[in-house]
C-alpha cells in the first residue's frame, strides 16, 4: 500500500517537471485587416456562431445557409446556434480553446471590445466603413456602434431596444392609458392588481431581466458621462447617488407591479408566456420579442399589443430621452482560413432582401440594413418602436455586456438578491464597487 | 445470490399477533407511498409530453386530453435524433475501449511477472481518486492542441481515460479470485500469454465484464461536464447537453421538452430492466464475500 | 449524487492472492515485455488524468486573459482570493450540506429501506421494490434535474400544486427562486434520484449475511428491531463505512444538477464548488482562479480518497 502511494507521488512529481512550460503556452492572434480587393474563393467550410438558437428564430440562418450553399456549391456552412443565455458561455469556451468560429455573434460595448483587444476580430474598416458600399447599405449608427479605436470591427444585423409592452384590452377595461411618468405607472399597477391581474410579469431566473430594468433607470438617473466613465474598468467609481436611487425605484416597482420575490424562480420565457396568454398586463421586453408576444397563435392579438418606453421618474438627473438598446451583430475571426468568404457570406446575410425577411414576422428582428426594416412587411408595433429608437438621444448599452465580466457578474447576482429582498440598494452598490476595485487592480 | 430466497431476516417465525399485522400493513403502506413518490414524477413527465401548452399551464394532475404523439415526433426530429446517435456512438466506442483496456491491464497486473507491479497498480488505481472537475480547465487547451476539440474523439478518449481505473479495479479483483488451473494447463500446452488472455481469462471474466459495460453505459450516457465543454453544435452534442439546449431554445414550448426528456430517459431504463440480473450479480460479486 | 460516485468504490474484495514476482535472469526480457499489457492504460491515465491535474496547479498560479492569451504569474494570489471570496465559503457549505444530507438518506435511510425490503416474505416483491426504487438512478441527472426544475416551478409545478390541494398554501413558494430553499430543493432531488442505488447495494450486502445468524437470534427470542441492530447493522458496517466515504467524495464533485436547475443562483446561494469553478473559468474569464477552486476540490477528494484506501486496508481488503 505504501509503495502504491509512493508511486502516485513520484508520478505526479515527474509529470509536473515536464508540464511546467505546457501550462502557459498558448497564443493569441495578430491584428488582421480585411482587404476589399481580395478575391473570394468559394470553397471549404464556413463556421458561424449565431444567437438565433431559439426555436422560432433558428430557421433564419438555416435557410440562409442552404441558399448560400446552393449559390456556391463548393461551400459548406456549419452553424452553431445558441440561445441568449448559452451564447456567452459557449463563446468563451470556444475562445479559450482557440476554436472560435469563422463568423461569430457579438454585442457592442466591452463584450465586442474583448475580441478587438485580443486580436480576434478582423478590422473591417476598408469593407464596412461609412464610405464603403457595404457601409452605406447599413444604418450608420449601427455601424458606428461597433467602432473601437477609430476602426470598424462589427457587422450589425439588427437593432434592439427595451420597451414595456402592454395589453391594451386590459388597460382600457380598467380605464387606464399608457403612463406618462413613473409614478403613474406605479399607480396603474395598483389598479391592475386590485382587478386580480398580474401587472408586470417578470421572470428573473436568468438574472439579466432585472438588469435590463436597472439599465434603463440608470440612463434616467445617472448623467451619461458618469455612466460611460464607469463602464471603463480603469476609471470606474460607481459613486453617483443616482445608482442607489435607480435601484430604490426598481424595488418599488417590483413591490407594487410584480409578484415580488417569486420572480427569481421564474424564467423570462414563462413571464413572456404569461403576457402573451393575456394573464399579465405588461411585460418588459426587447423589440425583437414583440412578434413573440403577439402573434397569430397567441391569446394576445397584435391589435391589442401596445408599448411605451419605461416612464421617467420625477427628478431624474440623467437623460430622460435615453433608450436602453443597441444593435447586435457579427464579427469575423482573425484566425479564419477564408476571411473573404466570411465577408461575402455576411454581405449575403445583410442584403436588403434578407433584411426584409428578418424584420417581418415570425422573426421580427428590425434589420440594420437600410431598407431592410421596411414598414410594408413589419408588424406595426415594430415600426413604431423603430421610430422611438431613432428619436432617442442616447442608446444605453446593456449593463451586463457593457461592463467587464466581473462587474457584470456582481450586477447580475446582487440584483437577484435585491429582487429577492435579501439586499438593500446600498449593499448592491457595495458589491458592484468591490468588483470594480478588484478589476482595476488587474 | 443463490441464497437470496432463503433470507427473511425480519419475518417473525411465529406469533402473528395484532401488532405484527399492524406494523406489516404500515411497512407495506410506506413502501407503496415511497414507490409513488419515485414513479409518479416520471409518469407526469411522460404524460406532459402528450399535452399542449395550455394544458401544461392548467391543472398539473390532469390527464392529457388527447394521446397525440406530435410532441414526441417533433422532439425526435428537432435534434433528439442527432443527440441520441452521438450519445450512442460515444457510449459504445468508449465502452468498448474502456473494457478492453481495463481487461488488458487487469490481466497484466494479475497474470504476468511484471517488474515494479505495485507501482503500476498504484498508478492505475490512484486514478480513482482524481476527479474530472479538477482536470477540466487544462483539458480545454490540451484538446484544442491535439485538434480534438469538438470531435467525438475528445469524449471517447476522456471517458475511457477516466473510467479505466475503476473498471480495472473491478476486473482485477475478479481475476485475482479466478482459479489458475486452466492457465497453468494452457502454459503446459505451450499457449502464449495472448492466447491465454483471449481464450481463457477473458471468457471466464464475462460476468464482471458485462457489469463493467453496464456501469460504463450508465456513466457515459449521462455524463454532462465534459460533454458540455468539449462539444458544440448539433451533430457533436450528446443527449444530456442536447437536452439543456432544447430547454434553452424552446422558450415555453414545454410539452416538447417533456417529450424529449422522456425519449432520452427510456433507453437506459429499458437497458437496466433487460440486464438487471447481470447488473446485480456483477455488483454482488464486486462487494465481496 | 452521481451514480458513478457510488460505483467508484462500492466494491471491495477479500483476500488477494498476490503472486510472488520471481525474476530469474532467463525470463527477464519476458517480464519486461509484460508491460505491454498495461502500457495503453498507463499512457491514457498519465496523459489525460494525471497530467491535467498537475497542469491545473500551474494554471492556478497564473492570471490568464483568454481573449489576448496573455498569461502572467501571480504566485499564490488566486489562493489568497479564495480565502476572501464569500461565494467559496457558500459553496463549501453547500457541498457539506450535500454530503451530510446524502449520508442521512442515501446511507442510513437506504440501509433501513434495504432491511425492510429484504424482510419481505416474497422474493418477487423484494425484486419489484428494488427495481422500482432504482429507476431514477438509471435516468440521467440532466433529465431528473430538468424534471425537478419543472416540479418546483410555481406555475406548472407538481409540488406547489400538491401543497395547495392539501391546504398547505402557506408553504407554497418558488423553491428554486428563493435563496433559502434553492440548495435544499436541489439536494432533495438528488436524494430522490440516488437512494435507490444505495438501497440496492445494501440489499445485496444484507443478502450475504448467513441466514443461520437470524435463525439463532429468533430462537433466542430477538424481535425484528433487535435483529436489525445486533445482526444486520454490524455485519454491513463495512459497506456503510465505504458508502459514507463515497457519498462525501460525490458530494464535493456535484455539478450537473446544480447547473441544470439553478446554475448557482439566485444570488449565488446554491453555488457549489463545481459550478463556481465553471462560472469563474468559463463565464468570468478567470481561468487561473477557476483552477484554484479546482485545487480545493482536488484536496477534498484526495483526502476522502486516501481515507477510503486506509479504510479498506484496515478492513483487510487490499489492492
Amino acid at each position: 500500500m505504501k509503495r502504491s502511494l509512493q508511486a502516485v507521488a513520484l508520478t505526479v512529481a515527474a509529470a509536473s517537471a515536464f508540464g511546467l512550460s505546457a501550462g502557459k503556452s498558448y497564443s493569441a492572434g495578430k491584428a488582421v485587416e480585411a482587404d476589399p480587393a481580395a478575391k473570394v474563393e468559394y470553397s471549404g467550410t464556413l463556421s458561424v456562431l449565431t444567437k438565433f438558437g431559439l426555436q422560432q428564430l433558428s430557421p433564419y440562418f438555416i435557410d440562409l445557409a442552404k441558399e448560400y450553399e446552393k449559390l456556391h456549391p463548393g461551400v459548406k456552412v456549419e452553424l452553431i446556434q445558441e440561445s441568449d443565455d448559452s451564447v456567452k458561455g459557449k463563446t468563451k469556451t470556444l475562445v479559450a480553446s482557440n476554436s472560435l468560429t469563422d463568423v461569430y455573434f457579438s454585442w457592442t460595448g466591452s463584450w465586442g471590445g474583448n475580441f478587438v483587444r485580443g486580436n480576434r476580430a478582423v478590422d473591417l474598416s476598408k469593407v464596412i466603413g461609412p464610405d464603403t458600399d457595404w457601409g452605406k447599405s447599413l444604418v450608420p449608427a449601427a455601424v458606428q456602434a461597433f467602432q473601437y479605436n477609430g476602426k470598424y470591427y462589427g457587422i450589425p444585423l439588427y437593432l434592439d431596444a427595451k420597451f414595456m409592452g402592454y395589453n391594451k384590452q386590459i388597460f382600457s377595461k380598467l380605464g387606464l392609458s399608457a403612463p406618462a411618468n413613473f409614478e403613474q405607472l406605479l399607480s396603474s399597477c395598483d389598479t391592475i392588481k386590485k382587478a386580480g391581474i398580474e401587472p408586470i410579469s417578470l421572470g428573473n431566473k436568468e438574472a439579466w431581466p432585472v438588469v435590463h430594468f436597472i439599465g434603463q433607470l440608470l440612463a434616467y438617473d445617472v448623467p451619461r458621462e458618469t455612466l460611460e466613465r464607469d463602464f471603463n474598468p480603469k476609471t470606474a467609481k460607481f459613486d453617483d447617488p443616482g445608482y442607489v436611487e435607480a435601484l430604490a425605484q426598481f424595488k418599488e416597482l417590483a413591490d407594487r407591479c410584480t409578484n415580488g420575490a417569486t420572480m427569481n424562480g421564474e424564467s423570462y420565457a414563462s413571464a413572456l408566456q404569461a403576457f402573451s396568454n393575456g394573464k399579465s398586463a405588461m411585460y418588459y421586453q426587447e423589440i425583437i420579442e414583440f412578434d413573440q408576444s403577439a402573434g397569430p397563435d397567441s391569446a394576445l392579438k397584435q391589435a391589442d399589443f401596445g408599448f411605451f418606453v419605461l416612464p421617467v421618474p420625477a427628478g431624474a438627473k440623467g437623460d430622460p430621452k435615453a433608450v436602453e438598446g443597441a444593435p447586435e451583430g457579427y464579427m469575423i475571426n482573425t484566425a479564419s482560413k477564408n476571411i473573404p468568404l466570411a465577408i461575402d457570406f455576411m454581405k449575403f446575410v445583410t442584403s436588403k432582401e434578407h433584411g426584409q425577411v428578418l424584420s417581418a414576422p415570425p422573426y421580427g428582428q428590425p434589420s440594420a440594413t437600410v431598407g431592410g426594416a421596411s414598414e410594408a412587411n413589419m408588424s406595426p408595433a415594430l415600426v413604431d418602436g423603430l421610430k422611438v429608437l431613432k428619436s432617442a438621444s442616447y442608446l444605453m448599452p446593456w449593463l451586463d455586456t457593457a461592463n467587464s465580466p466581473r462587474v457584470a457578474a456582481a450586477w447580475l447576482s446582487s440584483l437577484q438578491a435585491l429582487s429577492g429582498g435579501s439586499m438593500s440598494p446600498e449593499q448592491v452598490m457595495d458589491q458592484v464597487k468591490e468588483a470594480a476595485v478588484a478589476d482595476a487592480k488587474k | 445470490m443463490t441464497k437470496l430466497s432463503a433470507i427473511r431476516p425480519l419475518r417473525p417465525a411465529s406469533r402473528m399477533n395484532v401488532w405484527a399485522v399492524i406494523s406489516k400493513t404500515f411497512l407495506h403502506a410506506f413502501l407503496i407511498c415511497l414507490g409513488i413518490v419515485v414513479i409518479y414524477p416520471l409518469i407526469w413527465m411522460a404524460l406532459n409530453g402528450f399535452k399542449n401548452n395550455a394544458q401544461i399551464f392548467g391543472n398539473p394532475f390532469a390527464l392529457p386530453i388527447g394521446w397525440s404523439w406530435a410532441n414526441y415526433v417533433q422532439a425526435w426530429n428537432q435534434g433528439v435524433r442527432d443527440y441520441v446517435s452521438v450519445s450512442l456512438l460515444v457510449t459504445v466506442a468508449s465502452g468498448l475501449c474502456t473494457v478492453l483496456v481495463s481487461a488488458w491491464t487487469a490481466f497484466g497486473l494479475t497474470r504476468t511477472k511484471m517488474p515494479a507491479k505495485p507501482l503500476v497498480v498504484g498508478f492505475v488505481l490512484g486514478g480513482l481518486m482524481l476527479s474530472p472537475t479538477v482536470a477540466v480547465i487544462p483539458l480545454v487547451r490540451m484538446m484544442q492542441a491535439l485538434g480534438l476539440y469538438n470531435t467525438y474523439w475528445a469524449l471517447i478518449i476522456l471517458y475511457t481515460a477516466f473510467r479505466v481505473p475503476f473498471s480495472t479495479f473491478l476486473i482485477r479483483a475478479y481475476m485475482l479470485d479466478l482459479s489458475r488451473d486452466l492457465d497453468e494447463a494452457a502454459v503446459m500446452d505451450g499457449a502464449s500469454e495472448g492466447q491465454i488472455f483471449w481464450r481463457i481469462t477473458l471468457p471466464l471474466c464475462r460476468p464482471i465484464v458485462v457489469s463493467c459495460v453496464i456501469l460504463h453505459v450508465l456513466f457515459a450516457w449521462n455524463e454532462y461536464l465534459f460533454a458540455m465543454i468539449f462539444s458544440s453544435g448539433v451533430g457533436a452534442q450528446t443527449l444530456p447537453v442536447g437536452l439543456t439546449s432544447i430547454m434553452a431554445t424552446h422558450g415555453t414550448n414545454y410539452a416538447e421538452v417533456f417529450a424529449a426528456m422522456t425519449i432520452s430517459a427510456l433507453p437506459i431504463v429499458i437497458v437496466f430492466f433487460a440486464a438487471q440480473r447481470y447488473f446485480i450479480r456483477g455488483l454482488s460479486d464486486g462487494i465481496g464475500k | 449524487m452521481a451514480v458513478t460516485g457510488v460505483n467508484s468504490g462500492a466494491v471491495t474484495y477479500g483476500a488477494a492472492t498476490g503472486q510472488g514476482a520471481s525474476g530469474t535472469p532467463r525470463s527477464r526480457l519476458r517480464n519486461l515485455l509484460s508491460f505491454r499489457w498495461v502500457a495503453v492504460a498507463v499512457i491514457l491515465i498519465g496523459w489525460f488524468v494525471y497530467y491535467p491535474i498537475v497542469d491545473n496547479f500551474i494554471v492556478s498560479t497564473t492570471d490568464q486573459d483568454i481573449f489576448t492569451g496573455e498569461v502572467s504569474d501571480v504566485g499564490l494570489a488566486n489562493y489568497d482570493r479564495l480565502l476572501h471570496d464569500p461565494v467559496v465559503w457558500t459553496s463549501l457549505w453547500n457541498n457539506s450540506l450535500y454530503a451530510v444530507i446524502s449520508i442521512v438518506f442515501q446511507v442510513f435511510g437506504a440501509f433501513l429501506l434495504a432491511a425492510i425490503i429484504e424482510g419481505l416474505g416474497s422474493e418477487r416483491l423484494r425484486r419489484f421494490w428494488r427495481a422500482i426504487y432504482f429507476v431514477p438512478s438509471a435516468i440521467s441527472i440532466t433529465v431528473t434535474g430538468l424534471l425537478f426544475y419543472f416540479i418546483y416551478q410555481p406555475e406548472i409545478g407538481l409540488l406547489d400544486a400538491a401543497l395547495r390541494s392539501v391546504g398547505l398554501d402557506a408553504l407554497v413558494k418558488p423553491w428554486l427562486g428563493d435563496p433559502k430553499t434553492a440548495i435544499y430543493a436541489i439536494i432533495a432531488m438528488s436524494q430522490w434520484q440516488g437512494f435507490g442505488y444505495s438501497t440496492l447495494l445494501f440489499a445485496i450486502a444484507i443478502q450475504k449475511i448467513p441466514r443461520e445468524l437470524y435463525d439463532a437470534a429468533i430462537i433466542d427470542g430477538a424481535g425484528p428491531s433487535r435483529r436489525l441492530w445486533s445482526i444486520t447493522f454490524p455485519l454491513t458496517r463495512e459497506m456503510t463505512g465505504l458508502m459514507i466515504i463515497i457519498t462525501i467524495t460525490g458530494a464535493f464533485q456535484v455539478f450537473n444538477e446544480v447547473m441544470v436547475m439553478t446554475a448557482g443562483g439566485p444570488n449565488n446561494s446554491s453555488q457549489v464548488l463545481g459550478t463556481w469553478l465553471y462560472q469563474q473559468g468559463f463565464i468570468e474569464n478567470n481561468f487561473g482562479y477557476g483552477a484554484a477552486i479546482a485545487g480545493v476540490i482536488f484536496v477534498v477528494t484526495m483526502v476522502t480518497g486516501i481515507a477510503q484506501l486506509l479504510y479498506t486496508r484496515r478492513r483487510r481488503v487490499q489492492f
